[in-house]
């Protein structure tokens, strides 16, 4: 099993040694191009990127943009100010993507741009937009697409992304598996390397950065300031995912116009705004199965709920743990208590199930949720640590 | 304006149109409510009615159970209220079976908007202007100084802040 190392402190500060990772990749690399979102972390990796662009004479510098459809007015903004930049050569992508919609146990999925709900768009196609490019298949996600945006003919390319570690245990797992290069993922069709080079960077880091040197940001944040949500919160990223779910109050006081476009957008979304931070949506800790049903019985009767095709996923996803733990101990699962060696109950499955987290996203690892019932641990405080995956 | 016959008739037969006072201990309230008042907006509640006075009524069934107002029945009851009114509070009737007496619970509670954040920041930043100061506008809106802080301060940065320096780099550490 791979192992997750510790952070060592070094004597640059993050910014030095942000700078430092993107001249690696200048010099690795026959192109790098940067993976833009709009937000705060990106503001910073884009920055970055111009600055060394500009000492190795590499202008313009490639910037690409997954416009999500249900985005707020100030990211539009700030995202066409960048597109305007004398050293940026933008690609803003209005292809239809899939998108998770954990709003909805009938629907799970989203797609922006979809050309079949045009009248449901959120707003209209920004005039910029591009349907399409090499290489895009429809019915795929972000994941399987980023790396197609710029083809082979490039050459190997270094996609820089905004991806920190404080950002959830996923993430920093993702950044501290190897020593060397521990911020430039595997390649992907052999020529396409995901890098993070400002992995390390904190929430705070983040936002020194723009105030020490007055770099344009995302006017959205504060208006989420200003609606109290607190800095680590604010994220500009797809509004029905798993994560950002519990922040989708947010929209119907800082953009109500935006809210009830978006709550016709997709099913679930008015449910979810109403109850995300409840355990209807499999939120903290649920005390106890419905009326009459075993915690048992309820993973079995959500279960059916699912249209049939996520149905099996889910099916099999409870069925390859519970695979695990007979491989593991003959203890039978018990209804509430975790086993203290697989970490499973049968009101954790119904937990898994409820959220329809087809990835196991919220959940954990199987060693950790153990590791917590050994501690005697509340297994929701365990899950805001793992959260934060934003496809 | 004049109206027609038939809207006068439809207005006479409204709830609004026959308020009538009754002491609170004649009501009862239901045992389903799901609405929950929190501290801050229990107090709101109460400078409510002392400065803009009674301007709603409870909606009771003819059995006298709060369809909704709990929380103004609740209110009448507290020593500031109570000594001004003596625990007399307005109430409509309406007639409803259980199914509906729930459901006109919920739509009272319910059918209601959000406060947009840029509005009511405009609003207290009008407050202001016309020389509220920050005590007055918390105690009178009951709102914490965090809320009218954020809501004065719309510019600048985002208060997530930024510090003036940044901090150290790491790699993953060997072991």
């Amino acid at each position: 099993m791979p192992k997750v190392h510790k952070k060592e402190l070094v004597e640059a500060n993050v910014y030095d040694a942000a700078l430092e990772r993107v001249r690696d990749c200048y010099r690795r690399f026959d192109k790098v191009v940067v993976s833009f979102s709009g937000g705060k972390d990106s503001t910073v990796v884009l920055n970055l990127a111009l600055q060394v662009a500009r000492e190795e004479g590499r202008l313009p510098l490639d910037v690409y943009f997954w416009d999500e459809e249900a985005i707020h007015p100030e990211t539009i903004d700030y995202v066409r100010r960048v597109a305007e930049m004398e050293e940026v050569r933008f690609k803003w992508l209005c292809t239809p993507i899939v998108h998770r919609n954990a709003c909805s146990r009938k629907e799970p999925y989203w797609t922006c741009w979809d050309p079949e709900k045009k009248d449901l768009w959120c707003r209209p196609m920004p005039p910029e937009g591009v349907i399409t490019f090499p290489g895009f298949e429809p019915g795929k996600g972000v994941p399987e697409l980023a790396h197609k945006v710029y083809g082979p003919e490039h050459g190997t390319v270094a996609d820089l992304r905004g991806l920190r570690a404080d950002e959830s245990l996923r993430r920093y797992r993702a950044v501290a598996m190897r020593l060397k290069d521990n911020w430039i993922g595997g390649a992907r069709d052999g020529y396409s390397y995901p890098c993070s080079p400002i992995y390390d960077w904190t929430t705070a880091d983040v936002w020194t950065a723009p105030r020490m040197f007055g770099w344009d940001y995302n006017r959205a944040y504060d208006l989420m300031a200003m609606a109290g949500m607190s800095p680590h919160d604010q994220r500009v990223c797809p509004p029905y995912g798993e994560e950002p779910l519990k922040g989708l109050w947010i929209y119907a006081q800082c953009w109500p116009d935006l809210w009830e476009k978006m709550i016709a957008r997709v099913p679930g979304a008015a449910t979810a705004g109403r109850y995300a931070k409840t355990e209807l949506y499999g939120w903290g800790k649920m005390e106890k199965p419905p009326p009459g049903m075993t915690w048992k019985q309820w993973t079995f009767s959500q279960l059916d709920l699912y249209p049939k095709e996520y149905r099996t996923a889910i099916a099999a996803s409870i069925k390859s743990l519970l695979a695990r733990h007979r491989q593991l101990t003959g203890r039978p699962v018990q209804m509430e208590k975790a086993d203290p060696l697989t970490g499973i109950s049968w009101r954790y499955l119904a937990m898994l199930v409820n959220r329809g987290d087809l990835k196991a996203r919220r959940a954990g690892s199987m060693t950790a949720q153990a590791t917590n019932a050994r501690k005697g641990a509340d297994m929701s405080e365990f899950e805001d640590g793992e959260a934060g995956t934003r496809y | 304006m004049a109206k027609p016959a038939h809207v006068t008739s439809a207005i006479e037969g409204q709830p609004v149109s026959a308020v009538v006072w009754r002491h609170r201990e004649e009501l009862s309230p239901n045992d389903f409510n799901p609405n929950k008042v929190a501290a801050p907006e229990m107090k709101l509640l109460i400078t409510s009615i002392l400065e803009d006075g009674w301007t709603q009524p409870i909606v009771i069934l003819p059995d006298m159970t709060i369809v909704d107002g709990f929380h103004r029945y609740t209110v009448s009851g507290y020593p500031e209220l109570e000594e001004r009114f003596g625990g007399w509070v307005p109430t409509v009737i309406v007639d409803a079976d259980p199914l509906h007496h729930r459901m006109s619970t919920i739509r009272h509670n319910r059918a209601r908007g959000t406060h947009g954040v840029v509005p009511m920041a405009d609003i207290v930043r009008f407050l202001s202007d016309q020389g509220a100061d920050k005590e007055e506008i918390m105690k009178r809106l009951s709102m914490e100084d965090e809320e009218v802080d954020r809501l004065l301060d719309r510019a600048g940065m985002p208060s997530g802040g930024g510090k003036d320096n940044f901090g150290h780099a790491w790699r993953p550490k060997a072991n």
